[in-house]
């Protein structure tokens, strides 16, 4: 018996919970930008999106799962469900849904979008990643590409007719992107030749569409060494020529056998072997690492949505094997002839569901924030609190990004543990799921160069700016709470937490600003960890002042509020205590794996 | 070709849990209730939009699909989803849920349809709250239109429809002269269910109805939705059926275990008495 077909993906109520309970899409609706936007436009497209996902995408989840895209003649060929989904969520309309009409979009805020994606992805992470993959390659080309190059490729990409890859990694170039060698020579007639090798290119080629776009780094020939010398290409699979399409020198050196993402390839690429790839410079060239800079703060919320997304599908799943699967009997009835009870009965069991409630809404929560702050970088009415906005979304975005993926994983494994010995076997769902999340720690940035990018850029930009208007929301958040009648000690569990974040990070900038650059990220890591559970528990406390304000008027909805309220208790009675702990340890200085040499191991 | 399609939302079946009685048992607490379309009455859409185009040109209409729902103001987002989801006009009949039976709805749907003139009058086989499967019947009565009920499948002809009917050992076809009033059942929404005579037989549809896509979405915000009065469709208000209590389903028993087979007869026939 595998999946319980009762499977919300996510729950409904608490995104709609979300949405106009906690971010006030209303106030983001009335502003200009958003104008043909409605609450009922919403509730529809919502509609639609869980639909398409419990009933299109999620049943395809396990037979794409066991039977992985297969290289053929050189060409790849996808599993059959992908046919029926792929031409279904092009016309949902997810790839330009947050477009402005030039873009062939419908202008609605990230906020929705993304928290609509989240029941696509968490049905069927690889089956929306061609989607996802797509978007990102015409947001390269609509923000930067000449309106040549965006009536050639951005045009069909956001019409679904092609599709879109990322072709930035190479064997010696992953985290380091500056080592990216693969060339690009000038010609006379305005393109480039390419010759190169990529790895990993997730949907670097398939049979969906009659062909495919690749965002490729590369290095134009005399180009300064390093970051500065990068610049960004259109390489099609096949090129427009003469009316039609004509092979473009791009070939399939391999398929990548990965233990997740299964229903979706990635690839080794390789760039004109015979000499006759043609590649399309975009906007101008050396700038191709800040075109993707300027884009990322998007893709890795897309990340975080789907380590989120895998999270709350494996909790849904485990919470209901746990209302159904009768083991043991409750602590002291000894009568062996007594029914045995299901096991969410047993304590440990629901340490082990809210545990995973804890981590997977307050990373959907976070996420839901995150597309907020951009939402309002963009669209907001003042100047000022656009700036505001894209501040804190630059500071949360390491966060957003890696907490999903880090700690879903460890909700992941929580749900095979709730299956007990069924969650181990591949006749149940969750170890799959798993599997799933283990990259989104990996790609787009390990969690590593998160922890670097938080503590090394983000929060000592402009003078701890951002991170001082990040205390001032906290602290917002925590009057807030206790005006409306949250438990004061968690308030002040929060209060008290937010000061010591502020403690160590002005110690370590202090660090940083004597030049002891190794000295502030030796600790990175935990300094990440230690951000990333005050933000969920800061999260936490909002939900929690927002479900104290609304019981009152929605007696039906006690289950749910009392819910809200208990994880919100659990993640900062239980978790929150670690940021002491952890500000000691960044403070510390503890140096074993600084000292340890390779020898040592 | 011009279809009117009956549309009722019920309370999310899914959720079933979440309905309440209150002590009195005199009605159901509506409060805080989730809403969704009759699921019959999205297929009896799904089979209006199939019927009034070529399944190969979805995107270009061949006929009107108007659809029509009782109820609160806030039963608009239900017509706003079905215009979303392809239908051309919707008209809200302005009633309170407590104050209508299948007979009203009939009777002022009898006007609406005099008023319209459609060729086709499709509804669900019945609705998942009530179940009482009666609307479409009264309505073809009514209008003195032939009826073809629970179909599974409707292949159009010119001026006529052919309807196959699930019946116990098979399936029966009925002729049905136009105008008729049909009414759905599940199988309508099947890949090779409906097919208007612009649709080539070889044209397979996506299993299950259509949805609302974003860029339909914002079109459908332009597409005419107007308020009816019940008055002036149905000036008699009074109702044939009146409810005269209602009450949860008594929470099931624990089972028990029978030792063996004979246990069981004897308590399938002497306790049970089904035997
Ligand atoms: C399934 C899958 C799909 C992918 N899809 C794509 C795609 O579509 N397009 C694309 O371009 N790429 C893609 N990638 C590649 C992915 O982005 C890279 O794997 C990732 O950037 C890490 O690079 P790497 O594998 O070379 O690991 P490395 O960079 O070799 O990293 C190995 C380890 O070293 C650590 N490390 C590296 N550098 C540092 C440093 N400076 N400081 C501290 N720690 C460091 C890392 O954190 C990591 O733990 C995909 C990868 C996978 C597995």
């Amino acid at each position: 018996m595998p999946s319980a077909p009762t499977n919300p993906l996510v729950s409904d109520r608490f995104i709609d919970f979300l949405l106009f309970e906690v971010l006030d899409l209303e106030g983001l609706l009335a502003l200009p930008d958003f104008a043909e936007h409605t609450r009922e436009t919403v509730g529809i497209y919502l509609g639609t999106a869980r639909r398409l996902a419990r009933e299109l995408l999620f049943p395809a989840y396990k037979p794409m799962d066991e039977a992985p895209p297969r290289l053929e003649n050189g060409r790849v060929r996808v599993h059959r469900a992908m046919h029926d989904i792929y031409p279904r969520l092009v016309e949902l309309g997810v790839l330009s849904a947050t477009r402005p009409p030039e873009a062939y979009g419908q202008r609605l805020p990230l906020t929705v979008a993304s928290l609509a994606t989240s029941y696509l992805m968490a049905a069927n992470l690889s089956a929306y990643g061609y989607l996802g993959l797509t978007t990102g390659a015409a947001r390269l080309l609509e923000s930067f590409g000449s309106d040549e190059l965006k009536e050639r490729f951005m045009g069909p990409l956001y019409r679904g007719e092609w599709t879109g890859t990322m072709a930035l990694t190479e064997p010696q170039a992953g985290s380091s992107l500056s080592d990216v060698e693969t060339r690009a020579t000038p010609t006379a007639e305005g393109h480039y030749l390419v010759k190169g090798s990529k790895i990993f290119i997730s949907g670097g080629d398939h049979d969906l569409t009659e062909n495919i776009v690749h965002l490729t780094l590369a290095r134009i020939d005399g180009a300064p060494p390093g970051i500065k010398g990068i610049s960004l290409f259109a390489i099609p699979k096949n090129r427009p020529e003469r009316g039609g399409l004509v092979p473009n020198d791009v070939e399939v050196a391999g398929v990548i056998h990965k233990i997740g993402w299964r229903g979706l390839p990635s690839l080794a690429l390789n760039f004109g072997e015979a000499g006759d790839c043609h590649g399309y410079l975009v906007g101008e060239p050396h700038r191709g690492i800040s075109y993707m800079f300027q884009m990322m703060n998007e893709a890795r919320l897309m990340i975080g949505m789907n380590g989120a997304a895998t999270a709350s599908v494996a909790f849904h799943e485990s919470l209901e094997y746990a209302k159904t699967r009768p083991q043991g009997r409750r602590l002291g009835d000894k009568d062996p002839r007594a029914p045995q009870i299901p096991i969410i009965e047993h304590a440990d069991v629901r340490r082990m569901l809210l545990r995973q409630k804890a981590i997977t809404w307050g990373s959907l929560a976070l996420l839901g924030l995150a597309a907020r702050l951009s939402d309002l970088a963009e669209h907001a009415r003042e100047e000022a609190s656009r700036a505001r906005a894209a501040m804190l979304l630059d500071l949360l975005t390491p966060i957003a990004k890696s907490f999903p993926a880090e700690r879903g994983f460890e909700s992941n494994t929580l749900a095979v543990q709730v299956l007990g010995g069924y969650g181990y076997t591949s006749e149940y769902l969750p170890e799959a799921w798993l599997r799933d999340q283990k990259l989104n720690s990996i790609h787009e940035g390990t969690t590593g160069i998160q922890s670097l990018d938080l503590l090394g850029r983000k929060v000592p930009a402009a003078g701890g700016a951002a991170f001082g208007a990040l205390l001032e929301e906290i602290a917002a958040t925590c009057d807030g709470a206790r005006d409306a009648g949250v438990n004061p000690d968690l308030v002040q569990r929060v209060e008290g937490a937010a000061m010591a974040m502020r403690q160590i990070t002005l110690h370590l900038g202090s660090l940083g600003a004597q030049g002891d650059v190794r000295g502030m990220l030796l600790h990175s890591a935990d300094y990440l960890d230690l951000a990333s559970t005050m933000v969920i528990g800061w999260t936490w406390l909002r939900l929690a002042a927002a479900a104290q304000k609304n019981r009152a008027d929605r007696p039906q909805d006690h289950d749910f509020y009392e819910g809200i309220t208990s994880a919100a208790q659990y993640w900062i009675r239980t978790e929150l205590p670690r940021v002491g702990y952890l500000a000691q340890l960044c403070r510390s200085g503890e140096d074993s794996y600084d000292r340890v040499r390779p020898e040592w191991f | 070709m011009k279809i009117l399609v009956a549309l009722k939302r019920v309370a999310d079946p899914d959720n079933a849990n979440k309905v309440k009685i209150p002590a009195s048992g005199e009605k159901i607490d509506t409060t805080g209730l989730e809403w969704k379309p009759n699921p019959f009455d999205e297929y009896a859409l799904e089979a209006a939009l199939r019927l009034t185009e070529n399944g190969t040109q979805p995107k270009v209409r061949a006929g009107e699909v108007v659809v029509v729902t009782f109820g609160p103001k806030e039963t608009e987002t239900t017509l706003r989803a079905a215009l979303a989801t392809g239908a051309d006009r919707a008209i809200r009949v302005d009633a309170s849920d407590d104050k209508l039976d299948g007979d009203l709805v009939a009777r002022a749907l009898k006007a609406l349809v005099e008023k319209e003139k459609p060729d086709v009058v499709l509804m669900g086989k019945q609705a998942v709250d009530g179940d009482s499967n009666q609307v479409g019947q009264i309505l073809a009565e009514l209008l003195d239109w032939p009826m073809a009920t629970f179909a599974a499948t409707i292949r159009e002809e010119a001026g006529a429809l052919l309807v196959g009917r699930e019946v116990d050992g098979g399936v029966s076809t009925l002729r049905v002269k136009l105008p008729a009033v049909v009414t759905v059942d599940l199988r309508i929404v099947a890949p090779t269910s409906v097919y208007s005579t612009k649709t080539p037989s070889t044209h397979k549809y996506n299993d299950g109805v259509r949805f609302a896509a974003l860029p339909a979405i914002m079109a459908a915000k332009k597409k005419p939705l107007v308020e009816v009065k019940l008055a002036d469709l149905a000036p008699d208000q009074a109702l044939k059926v009146s409810y005269h209590g209602f009450a949860a389903p008594p929470a099931r028993k624990a089972g028990i275990k029978v030792k063996d087979v004979s246990e069981l007869v004897s308590k399938l026939k002497n306790e049970a008495k089904v035997l």
